[in-house]
């Protein structure tokens, strides 16, 4: 093409840019990267730390009560040690696959072990929900099963006959809760990772048309 | 990281700052974002120096990460619109010889580059420098026969840029 290589031509002549002493470049070398693995492993760190306080806040010393008080603290205890296991499962991976991710590799390669670092923590993020939900589903069932005043509102509605309507209309408030829930986090990690890495995205995207 | 091998890093970029000069000018438009750009691009390369070996040239080596902080880890969107502001001067100052249709020419033609996206941009930077296929293939990650596809086709596209 014979334009290119006017271009060409002209490029490789022209190196007049505005040149950037050493004591600029020392500078430099101490400023703050803000590239967007360093958000990556930032947000990764919260995540886990999030999840972890929402963890021990939700069994609280009342909670813990309400445990034992209905018998299922066995349960629980079991729960929560494998819980434990899976979060040291999933640090231990995010580490391995930030520790992967190199500039030297190319522009291919690279991506993909940034996208590899992301779905880490977005499978640990689904796993968190799943959990939420579980937890939720479970307080409902002891609910029903334990609690004084929901047991004698349920009796009173078996009297009257809606039995079943009562139990559907139970069922339907939980699962949307639960769906709300999880939409909203949903939503907010789509808008939280859309906007770090759009662009990654699109050029991967490009990068993969090319392959085909 | 020692001393030695700060003053090391610090010698061989200054000499080769004109890579990063350029890839600047590829990705960003303005003297801020250009500068933004260049200290990104430093902090990557000083942090990737540790392994680099001196196994390929300094220049070869820094030519793939400046390329990846560019397309991969930047975060500011570069797929500026097209702005008129945008330097071409100093592309000029040392041509003896004033060919105004030439310079003209070369004007639309650095404002076409602009408007291509991150990889094509990669593209045409490599060709720019006289790199071969192999070299493109390996520092995108593509194989050798698509990146010459898709050359020929960055190539179509700038034409009809230029020509709509």
């Amino acid at each position: 093409m014979e334009e290119l290589d006017l271009l060409k031509k002209d490029w490789q002549k022209a190196n007049a840019f505005e040149q950037i002493s050493e004591a600029e470049i020392y500078k430099m070398l101490h400023k703050k990267s803000s590239s967007i693995v360093k958000w990556l492993l930032i947000i990764g760190i919260l995540e886990f730390v999030f999840w972890n306080i929402v963890t021990v806040f939700i069994n609280d010393e009342k909670y813990q009560l309400k445990i034992n008080e209905y018998g299922v603290s066995n349960f629980m205890l079991i729960i929560n040690i494998i819980n434990y296991i899976i979060l040291l499962g999933f640090i231990y991976m995010f580490y391995k696959n930030y520790k992967t991710i190199s500039t030297t590799d190319s522009t291919q390669q690279l991506m993909k072990n940034i996208l590899r670092t992301r779905k880490t923590v977005q499978n640990y993020i689904w796993y968190n929900l799943a959990m939420v939900s579980v937890t939720i589903i479970i307080t409902i069932i002891m609910l029903f099963n334990h609690n004084p005043r929901m047991i004698s509102l349920m009796q009173n509605q078996t009297q009257e006959g809606h039995y079943g309507f009562f139990v559907c209309i139970c069922v339907v408030i939980s699962i949307v809760i639960i769906l709300i829930i999880i939409g909203l986090f949903w939503l907010f990690y789509k808008l939280l990772y859309g906007i770090l890495l759009k662009k990654l995205f699109a050029n991967y995207k490009e990068l993969k048309k090319i392959e085909l | 990281m020692s001393p030695e091998l700060e003053q090391s890093f610090v010698k061989q970029l200054k000499e080769n700052q004109n890579i990063i000069h350029k890839i600047c000018r590829l990705y960003t438009s303005g003297d801020d974002a250009h500068k933004d750009l260049f200290q990104e691009i430093t902090i990557q390369l000083w942090k990737a120096f540790p392994k680099f070996r001196g196994e390929s040239k300094f220049s070869t080596w820094a030519y793939r990460v400046a390329l990846n902080t560019a397309i991969t880890l930047y975060r500011k969107s570069t797929r500026s619109i097209v702005t008129s502001s945008f330097d071409t001067t100093n592309v000029f100052i040392k041509q003896e010889e004033y060919n105004y249709e030439e310079e003209e020419q070369i004007k639309l033609l650095y404002e076409a580059v602009h408007q291509l996206n991150d990889i094509e941009k990669a593209l045409v930077f490599m060709y720019l420098e006289d790199k071969d296929y192999r070299e493109i293939s390996e520092t995108l990650g593509i194989t050798e026969v698509n990146a010459r596809v898709k050359m020929n086709r960055v190539k179509t596209k700038l034409r009809k840029i230029l020509n709509p």
